[in-house]
């Protein structure tokens, strides 16, 4: 809806492209109400500091820590989430 | 009194349970739904207290029924106190949900627990300044090891007896938001919304037909609505729902919530659930900078292991050593119990001939129910015992999130998560405890398509059919061969399945904790719970079944089921006398392997079946209905109506593919 990466005009790099180890930060999370809820429950807000801990082979899952926390997301859910990289 | 244990999903609150109320806690389905929750009942220094152990939730904002059915129970008021679980070592996010029940104005203890983890994380709390904050009392605990948990009972107690000193401490949103709570919350009261507990609020998980009936009490009546907590909640809460639900509510409800989700949007520019949700999370985090202090963490072996467990190529290695090394255990164990078990059994049968005549009816039948306890004791039970321990094992040390992440892309290509995993491998041991492992799963849809293709995958007794008589008279590549085109089915049940009933969530979203030591009390409990499901409800049919079968025996009923069935025996191009060793298989399978050679007479099955024919019969033995026990099992799990159509699924499935391997055949034989 209003968070929607298409109004970006540098579209930002998506979760799923990041490269292991490097600290992150959410940008927006594209998609609707029930994947920004999903999202949140998890602890995952836009702002948040992540980075990427595990990666699956064949397309699989990521694995991320958010604040000591670690949650799988799969490669659908991590290609709605935005993030740029600060360090 | 009622204490309410509230947590999110790993806090540790099924432990905290389990250390106080024992071995006789019940676990009972909210009304209509399959949606379990423990009760038990503990004595704490001479107080009873009834507790209520409800399905972990990550908000009250409910993402599956489970999840729904809790936030029902605690908006119903039926808790006198709540406890809420919280795991120290992911305070500032587990924070979340203890501000939401601070908007539910509930009598509120927060139980710190996992406090050992926090340390080794290098954080720090500051417990009094968090329970000031707050406004409700918060002791710590670690229930692995059994500390604080007495402290956090006597606590819900003294808040049961008397006034709270303090009251809760709801923290206020921006002043645009809290006015227009305001508003909605004065127009629902103006509306008379309060007094339907799970009508003023749309059901959110997508599965409205589990969440009509989904207060315990079933209804509410005049005194439920007098304890229902404040409007300011509800009003919240529909603040944040999905726009297309709240549409769906009444009109004078809908018109009020879009009006009050369009005044939030309209002040701070994006959507009212964003703004409440964000200013939730900010809350949180300037709480835990408040309260919390975050050190340098000890080192930790375990992010070692994970390193190892979860690589991309040793991952996969060490999931089947881990898992091969699983049913090698249980095999063996299983073997060892059974050929005991069996001898018993067997030396009760012949003991049972001394005491009645072996050609009366009376034997018949009591050798009938003999044999069908025997199938439950020897040839059930000793497998189903050790997968369980096993499988609560895994689960509790956090093994099953690692493969649930390794499967992932793997089962995507059948229509689910990797979670689904631990169901269709354990179905390569016994279908019944991989059907119970469906459990795991979140949505209905997922716990059916994961139930339908682990009972597709040949259990260790359709193993023994096939091995016995594809792999010993026409060889192991013939066998090999059946596996094969068995994994072929399955890919192809899971695409058609997803066809029809499409995945709801959109990919992998899950928690990925911490390994700890499995705790001795919850395998313990957990295993005997669900064997305790297992015995109740499979063994009488299992007695019940054969003592008829004995029966039909006794009367010579063979040729008038054989030739019931003749039309599907002459149709896949079998002997008639199979029909009955094909009743059999849906007691118990490898029961078909017996009666075949009863049936033909013979114990070498090739002089009187062709090549082709033993394909055939073992094609069908495979695929076609699952055993009653596993019936029984996916009735408990995915309901009736499911379990009906997934049986004559899988027997229209089995008569397809016969056929088609007797077509196929032809050419050869």
């Amino acid at each position: 809806m209003v968070m929607s990466d298409k109004m970006e005009s540098d579209p930002p790099l998506s979760l799923y492209r990041a490269k292991r180890h490097v600290t992150l930060r959410v940008l927006s999370i594209s998609g609707g109400w029930g994947v920004r809820r999903n999202l949140n429950q998890m602890g995952l807000h836009v702002g948040d500091v992540v980075f990427v801990v595990h990666r699956a082979p064949f397309g699989g899952p990521l694995v991320i820590e958010n604040r000591g926390g670690r949650v799988a997301v799969g490669r659908q859910l991590a290609e709605k989430i935005q993030v740029e990289v600060i360090l | 009194m009622k204490i309410a244990l509230v947590g999110q999903p790993n806090s540790g609150k099924s432990t905290l349970f389990n250390a106080v109320a024992g071995y006789r806690s019940l676990t009972s389905n909210f009304a209509g739904t399959t949606v379990e929750y423990t009760r038990g009942r503990a004595r704490v220094n001479g107080d009873v207290i009834d507790l209520v152990d409800l399905p972990g939730l990550y908000s009250l904002h409910p993402a599956n029924p489970a999840e729904t059915c809790s936030r029902e129970f605690l908006l119903a008021g039926d808790g006198d106190v709540v406890v809420n679980v919280v795991d120290a070592s992911q305070l500032a996010r587990s924070l979340e949900l203890t501000l939401e029940l601070l908007e539910l104005e509930a009598r509120l203890v927060v139980c710190l627990n996992m406090m050992d983890e926090a340390v080794r994380k290098g954080i720090v709390i500051d417990v009094p300044a968090l329970a000031d904050a707050l406004g409700v009392p918060v002791v710590e605990t670690i229930a692995t090891r059994g500390q604080g948990i007495l402290e956090t009972f006597r606590m819900a107690i003294r808040l049961h007896r008397k006034r709270p000193s303090s009251s809760p401490r709801a923290f206020p949103y921006a002043p645009e938001v809290e006015a227009t709570i305001q508003g909605l919350a004065e127009a629902l009261g103006a509306g008379g919304h309060a007094g339907h507990a799970s009508h003023g609020l749309p059901p959110e998980a997508g599965e409205t037909d589990q969440l009509d009936a989904a207060t315990p009490s079933g209804e509410t009546t005049a005194k439920d609505a007098a304890r229902l907590p404040g409007l300011r909640f509800r009003a919240l809460q529909l603040l944040q729902s999905d726009p297309q639900r709240v549409a769906q509510l009444d009109s004078a409800t809908a018109k009020a919530a879009e009006s009050a989700q369009r005044q939030v949007a309209m002040h701070l520019g994006q959507p009212a659930d964003v703004v409440i949700s964000a200013a939730r999370h900010s809350a949180c985090l300037n709480l835990f900078e408040r309260v919390a202090q975050v050190r340098r963490p000890r080192p930790d072996w375990r992010e070692q292991v994970d390193r190892v467990l979860m690589h991309p190529v040793w991952g996969y290695v060490f999931l089947t050593l881990i898992f091969l090394g699983f049913f090698r255990l249980v095999f063996d164990v299983g073997k060892l119990g059974e050929a005991h078990i069996l001898a018993a059994f067997d030396g009760l049968i012949a003991h049972l001939g001394h005491l009645l005549a072996p050609s009366s009816l009376g034997f018949a039948v009591a050798k009938g129910a003999l044999l069908g306890t025997a199938g439950a004791f020897a040839i059930v039970l000793p497998y189903l015992l050790p997968f369980l321990v096993g499988l609560s094992v895994l689960e509790d040390a956090g093994y099953l999130a690692r493969v649930g992440y390794l499967m992932d892309a793997v089962m995507h290509r059948l229509g689910l998560h990797g979670t689904a995993t631990i169901p269709i491998l354990l179905g390569y041991g016994c279908s019944v405890p991989a059907v119970m492992a469906t459990r795991i799963l979140t949505s209905r849809r997922d716990r059916f398509v994961a139930a339908f293709l682990a009972v597709l995958v040949p259990c260790s007794a359709r193993m023994t059919v096939i091995m016995a008589l594809v792999g010993f008279y026409l060889g192991a590549y013939w066998a090999l061969g059946i596996y094969v085109l068995n994994l072929a089915v399955i890919a192809l049940a899971g695409n058609i399945l997803t066809k029809i009933w499409p995945e709801i969530a959109p990919g992998m979203l899950m928690e990925v904790p911490p390994y700890h030591h499995p705790a001795l009390r919850v395998v313990v409990l957990k295993t005997w719970w669900r064997l305790r499901e297992f015995v109740a409800v499979a063994l009488p049919l299992l007695v019940v079944g054969s003592a008829v079968l004995g029966l039909i025996e006794f009367y010579g009923w063979q040729s008038v089921i054989n030739a019931a069935l003749s039309p599907l025996t002459a149709l896949l191009g079998l002997p008639a006398a199979v029909g009955l060793t094909l009743i059999f298989g849906v007691l118990r399978k490898e029961l078909s392997l017996l009666m075949l050679m009863q049936a033909l007479g013979t114990t070498d099955v090739h002089s009187l079946m062709t090549s082709a024919q033993i394909i055939i019969f073992t094609l069908f033995v495979t695929f076609y209905l699952p055993c009653l026990a596993t019936l029984v099992s996916m009735v408990r799990e995915v309901g009736r109506k499911l379990t009906a159509a997934a049986a004559t699924a899988l027997l229209l499935l089995a008569i397809v593919i016969s056929l088609a391997a007797r077509g196929i055949l032809h050419f050869f034989y």
